[in-house]
């Protein structure tokens, strides 16, 4: 053991033919993390995790696993394991040899391989499934049998493939609280796959949102979701508000937009070197914007955006407001179906407002 | 207007079929009955029901030595097909390789290469070789025939097979030919049976390259056709041939059974992934 970082890439890149999947991408893994790999289809994931399991080699580029070089060790002498999208449970071995199977090419005595796939069981919460075939199982199951294979074989780290996507919602919701459970008892590193943001948002460490072969951005869940970075991530991660606009003043560390005599937004500017003049887009969450009746005075210093309600959407514990502003941007508001929700129908005239610190500022130019 | 659906349309396809199976069938039926009938020429009048052409063929050494030649030679040319179309199926189903639709095309061009044509070269090439002519360029020319039916057995069942069984193999610690022999191989063990069988009977009754490139080993369908010009010998050969026939009826079904139930194994597991599927589109739709 030491103590540097479970995983660690630096400055890796892969290219298929002229495609280039993966473009210089650097990142460290502690032990023990839960990091999430998240971004649509194409955006270069799989293929990073596939080159830390050794499944595909990177152009360039290194991989370090407990601090040595894998580029060029095959799979098979790899000490991570994957779960795979599609379980990849073998059909003809029953559930305790499929679980074994890792334990068994390692030589490792008959009785400690089946003492360790009955507990690995026990933590699945399938104990005594052991003499089943796999075909016997339903899809979450299946999916728990993949998990205790990789992890029976104690691997530096675990590699889940889109783990969750082929099963119901309401098993997915259950095994996100699983597969977070299971981590923590075993306190080893996952590295999680999926193009879900809520998935990524619910259960990971720290989420590393990826576009086009890169890392746009690289944080906390609540960082990633409420201080995007860039206008990708911002879209990505969650619905987005965006408002192209000039920047009249900038007022201490506010900058201000002035949007007629009445309306204005206020964001404050950060560390960003935001000047009077220039335009930024401006992001604000849905949940964070709240719909007031014309004639209602919103807050001192809060933002606040005349606008006609276009559709009202019930989501059931959420209502969703489209309400064309006067800058002739459509902005969407979540709010919770209260009584105050159930005031508004399209074609009200609304005022749209929300506290300074909840806007941020992407990019100026 | 669907044709299977009204009722006289219903009546012309049976009848088709009716056609097409005693056009198919009858002369086997035929050959079946003739081997029973008691009369030195095969033809009609029926004369009465004998066993007498089954106990003299039992007791034709000749007959016996051809078929023992032509069953040693299928086993031989059967195991080197199936041993070569497993690692060819490997290549043209899991591999990518430049001139890979060439490879491919080559393996199975033997599929559309008239027999008459194979024989003559291939006996032009042995004699220019001073290779002898025997049971070797025999078993030689069957690999080349039964090959692409071999190669398409594996193949289609290999395609069914996820990489990711293969990958989970190697991620969980074994290399490529422990990953072949633990997860690969007992998958598609039920289509390299089949591949056998299939070649075995291939092997077993082909007649053309026979007359080519044996020399002077008599296969089971060589003699035969010999002894067709031989009046004492000919009642024996209905009731040869239906032995024969009876035999490659079984040991074809039973790679047709051995297929599907293995199918069936294949397709349960899709199943479930199928329902999982079904259930996602339910509730979110």
């Amino acid at each position: 053991m030491n103590d540097g970082p479970a995983i660690t890439i630096r400055h890796v890149s892969k290219s298929f033919g002229d495609v280039l999947a993966v473009d210089d991408v650097s990142l460290d893994v502690p032990e023990g993390e839960f990091l999430t790999l998240l971004g649509p289809s194409g955006c270069g994931k799989t293929t990073t995790m596939r080159m830390i399991a050794g499944f595909e080699e990177p152009t360039d580029g290194s991989i370090l696993l407990r601090g040595t070089d894998v580029v060029g060790i095959p799979p098979h002498k790899r000490e991570v394991n994957m779960c795979f999208q599609h379980y990849a449970l073998f059909p003809h071995m029953t559930v305790g040899e499929n679980i074994a199977y890792g334990l068994k090419l390692k030589k490792v005595p008959k009785e400690e391989r089946n003492r360790r796939a009955d507990e690995m069981l026990a933590l699945v919460g399938l104990s005594g499934y052991g003499s089943r075939k796999p075909s016997q199982l339903s899809g979450g199951q299946q999916q728990r049998i993949a998990l205790a294979r990789a992890l029976v074989n104690r691997p530096a780290a675990l590699l889940l493939d889109e783990p969750l996507g082929a099963l119901d919602v309401k098993l997915r919701l259950q095994m996100r609280l699983e597969l977070k459970r299971i981590q923590h008892e075993l306190g080893t590193t996952f590295i999680f796959v999926t193009h879900d943001q809520e998935e990524a948002l619910s259960m990971s460490d720290r989420i590393a949102v990826m576009h086009d072969g890169r890392i746009e951005q690289l944080g906390q869940p609540r960082e990633v979701y409420e201080h995007p970075e860039t206008p990708f991530v911002a879209d990505f991660v969650g619905v987005l508000n965006a408002l192209d606009m000039r920047i009249d003043v900038v007022e201490g560390s506010d900058a201000i937009m002035r949007v007629d005599e009445r309306d204005r937004i206020v964001v404050p500017t950060a560390q960003t070197g935001v000047a009077a003049g220039a335009t930024a887009l401006v992001a604000v969450r849905p949940e964070r914007v709240e719909v007031l009746r014309a004639d209602e005075e919103p807050g001192d210093g809060d933002s606040r955006l005349r606008g006609t309600v276009a559709q009202v959407v019930y989501l059931g514990t959420l209502t969703q407001f489209h309400v064309d502003t006067i800058l002739g941007k459509r902005l969407i508001a979540h709010r919770l179906s209260d009584d105050r929700a159930g005031e508004f129908a399209q074609g009200d005239e609304v005022t749209l407002t929300w506290a300074r610190e909840d806007a941020s500022i992407l990019h100026t130019g | 207007m669907n044709m299977a659906a009204s009722r006289s349309g219903k009546g012309a396809l049976w009848i088709a079929f009716w056609l097409l199976a005693i056009f198919l069938y009858a002369p086997i039926l035929i050959l079946i009955i003739f081997s029973f009938n008691d009369r030195e020429f095969v033809s009609f009048p029926w004369q009465g029901f004998t066993t007498r052409w089954y106990h003299e063929f039992l007791a034709n050494e000749t007959i016996l030595r051809a078929l023992k030649t032509s069953a040693w030679i299928a086993a031989i040319a059967s195991a080197v097909t199936t041993g070569l179309a497993i690692p060819a199926s490997i290549a043209l189903s899991r591999r990518r390789f430049f001139g890979k639709g060439l490879v491919s095309g080559f393996l199975l061009a033997p599929l559309v290469v008239p027999l008459v044509c194979l024989g003559t070269a291939m006996l032009i090439l042995f004699n220019y070789l001073g290779f002898p002519f025997g049971p070797i360029t025999l078993i030689i020319g069957h690999v080349i025939i039964a090959l692409p039916f071999a190669i398409l057995t594996i193949v289609p069942r290999l395609d069914r097979i996820p990489v990711a069984l293969e990958e989970a193999g190697r991620d969980l610690g074994g290399n490529w030919w422990t990953t072949f022999r633990t997860i690969t191989f007992p998958l598609l063990a039920p289509a390299v049976l089949s591949a056998y069988l299939i070649s075995y009977t291939i092997s077993f009754d082909e007649i053309v390259l026979a007359s080519f490139i044996a020399g002077s080993t008599t296969t089971f369908p060589v003699y035969v056709y010999s002894q067709l010009r031989l009046p004492t010998q000919l009642p024996q050969m209905p009731a040869v041939a239906a032995v024969v026939l009876v035999i490659s009826v079984i040991v074809v079904s039973l790679a047709e059974i051995i297929r599907v139930r293995a199918d069936r194994a294949l397709d349960s597991l899709e199943r479930v992934a199928g329902e999982e599927v079904a259930t996602l589109l339910d509730t979110e739709g």
